[in-house]
């Protein structure tokens, strides 16, 4: 018996968004008219892309595995960000991590630096993430972006304390804010309406909706990333930003990925646990709408990069 | 528009073109078309004439093409016997200006004349990319409200040095231009040591009037830089400057025609002119957002020497411009911040008590016209605290008077119940109750730190202007401790408050078009929405019409936006095609018709937070109402917590919803189904705490003896018990039309 499958028609389309270009590779994200991988409703014109994370300073805490993974390279940001490439990012994101009033609290300056080796090094689109503080966010993302100028850099985080400074930064260099909120759909399209309001096109703007790993709160991510892609299908053009969510960070960081021991034997071999914690976790986020995602570990790579492939036959 | 002014400028604008002209002949003779021509460091060109016209003016050659331009939009000098309004023409001449004195500046530049040596100095001329940016970005983030373009020279060095201070404490960058009577600004500043270059805000551009065109270019591309628009479509420009970036001309001293040409091209990017001499005002807005040009004569100014009056002088430009003052830290000397709000002063540590039981406090919070407010007075009258024993009872009223183009009467009340919040912020110090029952208790280690009254002067203007300045201006404070003083005023708070009550009861649906819709709850019920009309409250009782209305104001892109009722569809059940409309778009499409008045009828969505629960009850021929801490069991069967569960969430369920308690009170109270008569059954709590207000609600409603016929937990908690009791009181609800 023929089974008539039932079609959504969307009005909304989600922003579709360049980074890099300008003599950097160029890439494109965004624009589907349907829900994740779902062709049957619209079209999902651009793969997800993914964005490793490259840190100014060597991690304090990482995880054993995934310094043994990158080695050396994770003395310095240019060979890190090198290897990244090599592994099969389609994005840097570089961290200044170390502009951190705790870890450093270096400056313009030293960010000017970084930046500018890190976009030596790699012909690939950069995304630069501040501290996560906003007045040395403002401090460090402002120095980078003039450093940047006009190779459309994503810049993050832009949060309800800072955007004005990082949106005018974007604005005056032609760069790409992210627009970061805590898992809340309405302060989500209140600061993409802040940001635009300020004059910064919204097809400059990522969301960063706030994730939470496998097991610590991803389940509550993934509903409000859905709920902002199903308003942004219905047409609310202040929630059709694409996703971007740092899932490597918020992995690797919790418990399963990082016991080793005094944990049942049936969770496993630690390495094989840990990088199912990562990859598990992007694609669940992926399914809910996330159009990069920031990812930590080489083999997570290839494994998040062959899903995508399958999941955008 | 003054004629004098036209005539003025018009003149001005023939004069600087003709000189333009005759400099660009030279020039072009001498140094031929190809000589190149670039101000400092910016790839904008001669950037007025890029913005207005997209021209990339690259070399002599290019310029006549822009000069023939302005010579085009030229005016001719009005006769003496017109007297038409020049407003348009006035405007023209200022472009045709600014172009003529860029192209002037731009020859100087191809002759190394710029910028400009003077005294043995180097000024700086135009701003160069880079430090335009840089500042850019400021003016975007709001650290930097604008510029001053100052045209002329002080009365004297001391002034000049105060109104440079004056700006730069406002975070105002200063550009420094012209001279009057051979004196310069910039001699004035440099005479008196001060510090001039981008570190300290300050550029010095030139000294005549041409150099003032920088500050224009500047503005120009700035807006061309943060206000994603083209060179060319220069209306886009001008309203970036206009609403965007607030700067003004100052001019000090004499004003001439090529002043006055110069300003009439500044006052097209919606910057005013401010003049320190008697010269005609041009008051109305228009293509400024307020005053277009405004006389101040210097010894004219309030003050009682010449440093009060550059005070006052920078206050008025403040004013006239429109820009917004922030204070960033309260200045008192306890600390301050949400994390006191809950603190509670107790005994031990009381140092001294306003109001409270047998004392008398009442704050009241009224509008006046701006010029009646001086922003940031505080006056104490009667004791300070210093003059007061321990543990003392002290008489007070805070008495706060704002001033605010977009204020309203209506907002005095949202206003002032802001003062609860804002008091207790401080460390050390209880506010409590509002109006005529206020009370506020004094810590004696706040107190000890050196607390004073007037700080909550303090206290109350900085909040005022960092949560309300969408609406308010300026602020001052009175603080009356004397017992007389207060007991004479209280009659006068009294009669306010009566009036507001009044006006409150007096607002209906009908008198308004529009509501306000509140979508706070779509965080956790994201297709919820309210829709608060004057006579119904949102569902958790915190929101009414008057504070949605003025959040609005406050906070365009907040939770409560304006909803126009439109069409009336049914006017007895409340529905409105606007309504609907906005529902539709607003609830994820979930929901497309709302009434406003019928709980059976397509009722309202009931998100997790609302105050009591209606729910049908069939046998009764009625509704019941449960209030969130009633915390047993109701003749529905279910209590209030299991209520929730059925009735949140955002969905529309017919002959069940939330509401606010005060609703109960309305006119509107479910007036389609017959209104308060169909209450059976309500919490106990709800029914003696709301005891008058519901008697009241009887009486008006015709039926005096209800309340007593209102079931409650402790005669009916099942619908069993409930209606033989109906039956025996004649409940009116029996008799009516059935609901199903
Ligand atoms: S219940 Fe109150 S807070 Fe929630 S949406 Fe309605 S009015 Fe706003």
């Amino acid at each position: 018996m023929p089974v008539e499958i039932p079609v959504e028609k969307w009005a909304g389309k989600v922003n579709e968004v360049k980074l890099g270009g300008n003599g950097r590779k160029s890439i494109v994200i965004g624009g589907e008219t349907t829900l994740p991988f779902l062709k049957i409703d619209g079209a999902m014109p651009h793969r997800p892309a993914i964005a490793v994370e490259v840190d100014d300073v060597m991690p304090a805490d990482w995880s054993p595995h995934l310094i043994a993974a990158w080695g050396d390279a994770l003395e310095d940001p240019a060979v890190w960000a090198k290897k990244a490439a090599e592994y099969g990012a389609d994005i840097i994101a570089l961290t200044l991590d170390s502009a951190h009033p705790e870890r450093g609290n270096t400056g313009a300056a030293e960010a000017k630096k970084t930046v500018e080796k890190v976009l030596a090094a790699v012909d690939l689109p950069v995304i630069i993430i501040g501290p996560d503080v906003a007045e040395k966010d403002n401090e460090v993302l402002i120095a980078a972006s003039s450093v940047g100028r006009g190779q459309r850099l994503a810049l993050g985080n832009c949060v309800d304390k800072n955007y004005r400074s990082v949106a005018a930064a974007c604005i005056a260099d032609g760069h790409v804010a992210i627009a970061k909120t805590p898992i809340d759909i309405n302060l989500a399209k209140q600061l993409n309406i802040l940001i635009c309001d300020i004059g910064l096109a919204p097809d400059a703007i990522l969301m960063d909706p706030t994730t939470g790993g496998l097991g610590y709160g991803i389940e509550y991510t993934y509903s409000v990333m859905e709920r902002l892609r199903l308003a942004a299908l219905i047409g609310d053009k202040m929630t059709s930003m694409p996703m971007i969510c740092n899932v490597g960070e918020e992995s690797w960081r919790q418990k399963e990925a990082r016991a080793t021991s005094g944990v049942p034997a049936t969770w496993g071999d630690h390495q094989e646990r840990a990088l199912a914690w990562e990859g598990i976790t992007a694609v669940s986020l992926l399914n809910s709408g996330a159009d990069i995602v920031v990812l930590q570990h080489p083999r997570t790579i290839a494994l998040i990069k062959d899903a995508i492939s399958k999941l955008m036959a | 528009m003054s004629r004098f002014i036209a005539t003025s400028a018009i003149r001005g604008a023939h004069s600087v073109i003709a000189d333009a002209e005759a400099t660009l002949k030279d020039a072009l003779q001498k140094m031929g078309p190809e000589t190149p021509v670039a101000f400092t460091s910016t790839s904008y060109f001669l950037p007025v004439i890029f913005g207005f016209t997209g021209q990339k003016i690259t070399k002599l050659g290019d310029m006549p093409a822009a000069l023939q331009h302005a010579r085009s939009l030229l005016p001719p000098v009005p006769r003496d016997n017109l007297w038409l309004p020049y407003l348009g023409e006035t405007l023209d001449a200022g472009v045709a200006t600014l172009f003529a004195e860029e192209i002037i500046e731009g020859i100087r530049f191809a002759k190394g004349q710029q910028p400009e040596q003077y005294n043995g100095h180097k000024l700086n001329g135009p701003i160069d990319d880079v430090q335009m940016r840089s500042w850019g970005i400021q003016m975007v983030d709001g650290r930097m409200p604008g510029f001053a373009a100052i045209v002329g020279a002080a009365k004297s060095n001391e002034v000049a040095v105060e109104i440079v201070r004056q700006l730069q404490s406002r975070g105002q960058l200063v550009f420094l231009c012209s001279q009057s009577n051979g004196r310069s600004i910039i001699d004035q500043l440099r005479e008196s040591g001060v510090d001039l270059g981008y570190d300290t805000f300050t550029v010095t551009f030139g000294t005549d009037t041409y150099s003032a065109v920088y500050a224009l270019g500047y503005a120009t591309r700035a807006a061309l830089s943060f206000g994603n628009v083209a060179a060319g479509d220069i209306r886009k420009i001008l309203l970036y400057n206009k609403f965007r970036c607030f700067a003004f001309v100052l001019a000090l001293g004499q004003v001439d025609d090529i002043k006055y040409a110069t300003a009439a091209g500044a006052i097209n990017y919606g910057f005013p002119v401010i003049a320190d001499t008697v010269i005609p005002n041009i008051l109305p807005s228009g293509v400024t957002r307020y005053a277009h040009v405004v006389s101040l004569p210097f010894d004219d100014l309030p003050g009682k020497d010449d440093l009060e009056k550059a005070q006052r002088l920078v206050q008025r430009c403040v004013e006239i411009r429109g820009i917004k003052i922030k204070i960033a830290q309260v200045p008192i000397p306890v600390a301050y911040g949400p994390a006191f709000e809950g603190e509670v002063v107790r005994r031990e540590n009381l140092r001294i008590e306003y109001g409270g039981k047998g004392s008398m406090c009442f704050e009241l919070l009224t509008t006046k016209s701006l010029d009646e407010v001086e922003d940031g007075k505080i006056t104490v009258v009667g004791p300070e605290i210093d003059a007061v024993p321990d543990g003392a009872k002290v008489p007070l009223a805070i008495v706060i008077e704002v001033a605010g183009r977009k204020m309203q009467t209506d907002f005095e009340p949202v206003l002032e119940r802001q003062i609860h919040h804002f008091v207790n912020g401080a460390e050390g110090i209880q506010h409590i109750g509002q109006r005529d029952i206020a009370w506020l208790r004094f810590s004696k280690s706040a107190v000890n730190k050196g607390f004073k009254l007037k700080h909550l002067g303090d206290i109350l203007h900085a909040n005022y202007h960092n949560h309300f300045g969408a609406i308010v201006d300026k602020v001052q404070i009175t603080l009356y401790s004397d017992p007389e003083k207060v007991k004479q005023l209280m009659g006068k708070a009294r009669a306010i408050y009566s009036e507001r009550n009044i006006r409150t009861a007096g607002l209906t649906d009908e008198a308004v078009d529009t509501f306000y819709s509140c979508s706070l709850c779509q965080s956790f019920a994201p297709t919820h929405i309210c829709v608060i009309n004057p006579e119904r409250v949102g569902l958790c009782g915190a929101y009414n019409w008057l504070d949605c209305r003025a959040s609005y104001e406050i906070n365009p892109t907040g939770p409560n936006k304006p909803v126009a009722k439109g069409k009336v569809i049914d006017a007895a059940k409340g529905e409105w095609e606007g309504v609907n409309k906005f529902v539709y778009e607003n609830t994820q499409m979930k929901t497309d018709r709302f009434t406003l008045y019928s709980i059976m009828d397509q009722p309202m969505t009931t998100c997790g937070c609302c105050e009591c629960v209606m729910v049908l009850l069939p046998e009764c021929n009625g509704f019941m109402l449960v209030s969130r801490d009633d915390y047993g069991m109701t003749p529905c069967g279910m209590t209030f917590t299991t209520l929730m569960g059925t009735v949140g969430g955002g969905l529309q369920t017919p002959g069940m919803m939330g509401v606010g308690k005060y609703y109960l009170l309305s006119k509107k109270f479910i007036s389609s189904e017959g209104g308060i008569r169909r209450v059976v059954w309500l919490s106990k709590n709800l029914k003696e705490s709301m005891e008058e207000e519901l008697k009241a609600v009887c009486e008006r409603e015709g039926v005096p003896d209800l309340l007593d016929k209102i079931g409650d937990g402790s005669v009916a908690t099942t619908v069993e018990d409930l209606l033989p009791l109906l039956e025996k009181k004649g409940h009116p609800a029996l008799t009516m039309a059935p609901l199903i």
